[in-house]
């Protein structure tokens, strides 16, 4: 007998019941990067992990009725060499490349990452800037959540105790649409961000910017898209001053939901110049390619 | 509990507390102490080792999770005679070993980045050791090692 006990489900449905064992405080355990970790600083975290890395059906990624599903356990290196989500979701690719490094990428996971749901986690502003919606199974059956919803809070999910978060889907982005990712770390590799950020958009024949998603990463307290950042880029075309002029509002969305903090002196250039360069790669591509 | 998996091609098995990670019991249960405990969070990559071919941390993986799977260590990586394969002999002769102790992770990180990637760019390598840190060598002669590794084997694949 060790500190937890050890349990591996074939299914899902029966890791919910595992799950939810009277008399057991269990957690899933899916690339264990994160778990393990909390489990050697507090004992008490849980006393059964129910590991769910080895249900085939959560490692899945297809496509579906215009929506990409991911399933929760997989792994960030799974995610980015998926074709599907290399021809959908460029943010979300560049943002599990950043991750870590191999070893990391080879065990961590999306639906990991995302429980978690560290302020600084590196798919989340991915995620959100999709449009991205968490599914999980309780005893009761089968709930979903914008995933800018279930994450409530750094370190905080809706989560109900005894549920387990089954996939991650988001609509296939209109065609033309692109989308790129950028982080702010202090080394290329096994990094914490300091600082991400996610954009995704489109534009008409015209030249016009006709979709603009901006999201932003360790930067606030709750991760969502900063919709007045969208407006502001919204029916204009694309040029060095209108990104300069929406890194402006960006910063100031930062400083107006997380305060003028310690970090701030560092955060407003680097995220100005980040904003710059993430709306440039998404509208103005061939120049970055 | 029971843990039962293939270990350097060999079927393993052993009695292990269901929260023993990996690392622990390929050192402590079977004795292969190539496997190293670095800093035992998953930044050091000295206890890297290939459970069905995929380069992880063995210091936060279950021995539990691993059960069932094909898992191998450096004791596993040689020649037939028991001598280093090529790669092992390229760290040697490009000094790309001081003190040694992330050798086994380097070298594990080597063989996963050519299996998968047998033509790969100095970039590529870099990034395929990026979890993985050196104290002596500076990395260079470790990615010069596994660069000319990666030609050798080409050009015997080219000859063959």
């Amino acid at each position: 007998m060790g500190q937890y006990e050890y349990n591996r489900a074939a299914s899902v449905s029966e890791a919910v019941v595992l799950l939810n064992e009277p008399g057991l405080k269990s957690r899933a355990l899916a690339g264990g990067t994160d778990i393990l970790l909390q489990l050697r600083h507090d004992p008490r975290y849980c006393d059964r992990l129910v590991d769910i890395s080895q249900i085939p059906e959560l490692h899945r990624i297809e496509l579906k009725d215009g929506w990409v599903h991911i399933g929760a356990a997989a792994t960030f290196n799974e995610v980015l060499n998926s074709p599907i989500i290399k021809a959908t979701a460029r943010v979300l690719e560049q943002a599990c490349i950043t991750v870590g490094a191999v070893q990391i990428r080879n065990m961590g996971t999306l639906g990991g990452n995302v429980v978690n749901a560290a302020a600084c986690a590196d798919s989340l502003p991915a995620l959100i800037c999709l449009d991205a919606v968490a599914h999980f199974l309780t005893s009761a059956g089968e709930q979903l959540l914008p995933v800018t919803q279930f994450v409530s809070a750094p370190n905080k999910t809706l989560l109900p105790s005894g549920a387990l978060l089954t996939s991650l889907r988001y609509p296939v982005p209109t065609s033309g649409c692109r989308s790129a990712f950028i982080k702010l770390g202090r080394r290329n590799a096994m990094a914490i961000s300091r600082l991400t950020v996610a954009a995704l958009g489109c534009l008409d024949e015209q030249n016009r910017i006709v979709e603009a998603r901006l999201v932003t990463g360790s930067a606030t307290p709750h991760i969502e898209r900063l919709t007045v950042v969208e407006q502001s880029l919204i029916g204009k075309q694309p040029s060095a001053e209108l990104f300069h002029s929406a890194a402006k509002i960006t910063v100031d969305e930062m400083i107006r939901l997380a305060g003028y903090r310690w970090s701030s002196e560092y955060k407003v250039p680097a995220l100005t110049a980040m904003t710059e360069r993430v709306l440039t790669q998404v509208f103005i591509w061939d120049e970055v390619q | 509990m029971k843990i039962q998996f293939i270990l350097n091609g060999m079927p393993a098995e052993t009695e292990a507390p269901q929260d023993k990670t990996l690392l622990n019991v390929l050192r402590e249960n079977f004795g292969l102490t190539g496997t190293k405990e670095g800093c035992n969070v998953g930044e050091c990559g000295a206890c890297s080792v290939l459970i069905d071919g995929r380069l992880v941390n063995s210091c936060l993986t279950l021995a539990a999770q691993a059960s069932g799977h094909n898992i191998v260590t450096i004791e596993g990586v040689h020649l037939p005679d028991g001598s280093p394969n090529d790669l092992q002999q390229a760290f040697i002769e490009y000094g790309a070993v001081q003190c040694g102790f992330c050798t086994p992770g380097m070298v594990l990180a080597g063989e996963a980045l050519l299996a998968q990637n047998p033509q790969p760019t100095r970039q590529d390598i870099r990034t395929a050791i990026a979890g993985n840190l050196c104290r002596c060598t500076g990395y260079q002669q470790i990615v010069d090692a596994i660069q000319s590794t990666a030609q050798n084997r080409q050009e015997k694949k080219g000859h063959a």
